[in-house]
């Protein structure tokens, strides 16, 4: 009897034992289940964190100079070939430099981010407030007085061809022109300006070779006032912007005459010296509006991003051929595209 | 120019010409400091990186010859590289019949034609004029009043045919000892342009082509040199508008291209200012430092002889040896141009003050001649009498007489302080005219 007791006792023993085994194995296999889950849970829970860090590490990266440095010493000196002044190229690198180091962009994409950036600041650069040439005639016709354009640059630049394309120009718009022969200095300057004339059917006021420019302007002006005349077109004198006297007589026809419009005559061929003609200009006379000429001989023309960011003028008009017809307006988005290509 | 740049230069090149050890490293850094200042005169990207390779090899990797220092042999090297593509030698146009000037638009043809008759006329030659330009309005008008203010015959074809002027004018100038073309202005990649070139190249069979380029052109200037070369052959260069604010690094590429060498400088607007072209000083222009072997050359030349020495140190400098020294001064150059033979001295001299120097040297020099001999030896007997004479004599102002008088004894304890410490050693006496000229 108590043996059967032993036994079933034995048994009971067992199973409890056993249940607790059993028990502690599904406590464990519950824990480990558990903990798979959580795990499970954990990795499903940290899968997309790590997917979107590598993600973001394969295809966001911050720029450095490495990146940047390579394209943009290329930059420079395209643009220094283009013929932009090497100081102007400079500061571009530079700016360029601070603006994209430390960027943020999709991996993959620096090449077209740098690239991209060279052109906004190269568009930055020649937006520059525009001017409507028609207009101001216009506004000045309206109140009985000629609009009085006075062309200056060194010598050389074309700007009695550029006074000859603008006549043909403003002809066409329906307005009428006068020349007044202010450069007395150089030889022929005053045949060269009549046969100008002649072909565009116009009249030149003139002085002797030698005469003070200041008067002819003046003579000029008050010949358009007396003879309803629109626009006075006054030629001066090539001059060099490292003269002292020239710059003042300069000075002297822009205090007596007061255009309303000094256009500054640059040949598109200059190099880095455009920059220092068109600031010594500027801070002579202050200069409203920039023609450059001879584009057609170098289409990128680099002295003309130069110009622009140095004086921040507007571009009047391109010349670009021998013809009357050959004056063009300034297009940034071909130029930059032309320029960096 | 004075530019921030050229202000690093000039500090650079006085580190490395005043520097104590000049090693690679130095070399080196200079290199590329010479790199900037190269593209910013409008040197080609492509010549700037062959002049600095060829700088490295001659200046790194071999000795420098004895007798030089590493710091001479740069300088010289860098010359020798830049004159071997400018050309060594000042030219001459004698015994050239048939000159022919060809070039861009507005590059300065027909001013430099006129300039060049006249440089020949000064010669003692025989120069005649044709113009063959009818393309640019009013041209040969401009030829024809240029040959007017300097008396030289000028040929223009009625029916304005270059080709008929260019026949008619070696025709009617057979006896003149040399003609030259003058032609239109064009773009030398323009086909029909080119093809009225070529044609006027075969009927002149000239003996010099000069071409014409302004000192301010851009990279452009390689281009279209080459493509003139192929025209019409290339014998010399003339660079215009060298008066401006322009280095002139176009021209180097232009040599470059044609192998041409530089001829003339335009230096100015009158028919006068054309200079034959001088190694050293276009140079030092180009590249915006001076040339420091030349000053001292220069400067030994002024030097004072052994008496003014003795005299000096016995106090008895007089007006008379200042005159003496304002006169030396004055032959070693326009005192700009000496000014950008001291290395770190071109920047730092603002344009205006050397011209009021120069004005001034002048007057003084006038001053003392209208002095008697006695005044000029013992100036303290100078009254406000004879001050007054003095300046009615010379043209100038009573006070700046006194100036001068002033200028003089400050001079003259400077020297004699000078010469009593070091004994006069040699150039001591240039230490006291640099502060004496330069700092006032």
């Amino acid at each position: 009897m108590f043996s059967l007791l032993k036994k079933k006792l034995s048994e009971v023993a067992k199973k409890l034992t056993g249940k607790a085994k059993e028990k502690e194995v599904k406590k464990k296999e519950v824990k480990k289940a558990e903990r798979v889950k959580r795990e499970k849970e954990k990795t499903v829970k940290k899968k997309p964190k790590l997917i979107e860090k590598i993600v973001r590490k394969v295809t966001v990266k911050k720029l450095d100079e490495n990146d940047v440095l390579p394209i943009l010493q290329d930059l420079e000196l395209s643009l220094v070939e283009a013929d932009v002044a090497f100081e102007t190229a400079e500061k571009i690198k530079k700016n360029l430099v601070n603006e994209l180091v430390g960027k943020e962009i999709r991996r993959g994409k620096e090449k077209e981010v740098v690239l991209n950036a060279i052109k906004k600041t190269l568009l930055k650069i020649l937006d520059v407030p525009s001017i409507d040439l028609v207009k101001m005639v216009r506004g000045k016709k309206k109140q009985g007085k000629p609009f009085v354009i006075l062309f200056l640059g060194y010598n050389g630049s074309g700007k009695t061809t550029s006074m000859a394309k603008l006549v043909h120009f403003l002809k066409k718009k329906g307005f009428s022109c006068v020349f007044a022969a202010a450069d007395t200095f150089r030889a022929a300057s005053i045949e060269q300006l009549e046969e100008h004339a002649r072909k565009l059917g116009i009249k030149v006021i003139k002085h002797r070779y030698g005469a003070d420019p200041a008067a002819v302007v003046f003579d000029a002006i008050k010949h358009a006032e007396a003879n309803r005349i629109d626009v006075v077109l006054a030629d001066t004198a090539g001059r060099t912007h490292a003269n002292r006297n020239l710059m003042d007589e300069l000075k002297k026809i822009v205090r007596v005459n007061k255009p309303d419009l000094k256009v500054l005559v640059i040949d598109s061929l200059t190099g880095n010296d455009a920059v220092e003609q068109a600031k010594m200009f500027d801070e002579a006379v202050g200069v409203d509006a920039v023609m450059f000429t001879k584009v057609d001989v170098n289409e990128k023309g680099g002295a003309i991003l130069s110009v622009t960011h140095t004086i921040k003028k507007p571009i009047l008009f391109l010349g670009t051929g021998q013809g009357y017809e050959d004056l063009e307006i300034f297009e940034k988005e071909k130029f930059v595209k032309d320029l960096i290509s | 120019m004075p530019t921030s740049l050229g202000k690093s230069l000039s500090n650079l090149m006085k580190r490395i010409l005043f520097s104590k050890r000049l090693d690679k490293k130095e070399v080196e850094s200079f290199i590329k400091e010479l790199q900037r200042v190269l593209l910013q005169a409008d040197v080609s990207v492509e010549l700037v990186k062959k002049i600095s390779d060829n700088l490295r090899k001659k200046c790194l990797e071999t000795k420098p010859p004895p007798g030089l220092t590493l710091r001479e042999h740069l300088i010289k090297t860098l010359y020798e590289e830049l004159v071997e593509l400018l050309g060594k030698e000042p030219s001459s146009l004698i015994g050239k019949r048939r000159i022919m000037l060809i070039g861009l638009f507005g590059s300065g043809k027909t001013t430099t034609a006129g300039k060049l008759a006249k440089y020949l006329q000064k010669q003692g030659l025989k120069p005649a004029l044709v113009a063959c330009d009818y393309h640019r309005p009013a041209a040969p008008d401009q030829l024809k009043q240029i040959g007017e203010q300097i008396g030289i015959p000028v040929h223009v074809n009625k029916d304005k045919d270059p080709f008929k002027a260019a026949k008619e004018g070696m025709e009617k100038f057979k006896q003149m000892d040399s003609i030259i073309f003058d032609t239109a202005g064009r773009n030398a990649l323009d086909k029909e342009l080119a093809d009225e070139l070529k044609k006027l190249g075969r009927i002149i069979n000239p003996d010099e082509v000069l071409l014409v380029i302004p000192a301010d052109i851009g990279k452009v200037g390689g281009k279209q040199a080459e493509e003139f070369n192929k025209l019409v052959g290339i014998t010399g260069v003339v660079i215009t508008k060298m008066d401006g604010t322009a280095r002139g690094g176009g021209a180097l590429a232009a040599c470059a291209a044609t192998g041409a060498k530089v001829k003339f400088l335009g230096t100015g607007e009158r028919l006068d200012d054309l200079e034959v072209y001088d190694p050293i000083r276009f140079v030092s222009r180009l590249i915006g430092f001076g040339d420091l072997q030349a000053l001292m050359e220069k400067a030994r030349e002024a030097e004072i002889k052994e008496e003014d020495v003795k005299k000096i140190v016995e106090g008895s400098f007089t007006l008379a040896d200042f005159y003496k020294q304002i006169e030396a001064m004055q032959k070693m150059g326009p005192l700009d141009q000496l000014a950008q033979m001291i290395p770190g001295l071109g920047y730092t001299l603002p344009q205006d003050i050397l011209q009021i120097q120069e004005e001034k040297m002048k007057k003084w020099k006038a001053i003392i001649q209208s002095m008697t001999p006695e005044e000029r030896e013992n100036p303290s007997i100078i009254n406000k009498s004879r001050i007054e004479r003095i300046a009615k004599g010379s043209g100038t102002k009573e006070s700046e007489v006194r100036e001068l008088l002033r200028q003089f004894e400050k001079m003259k304890k400077l020297i004699k302080s000078m010469g009593g410490i070091k004994g006069l050693k040699r150039g001591a006496f240039q230490k006291v005219l640099k502060r004496f000229g330069f700092k006032m």
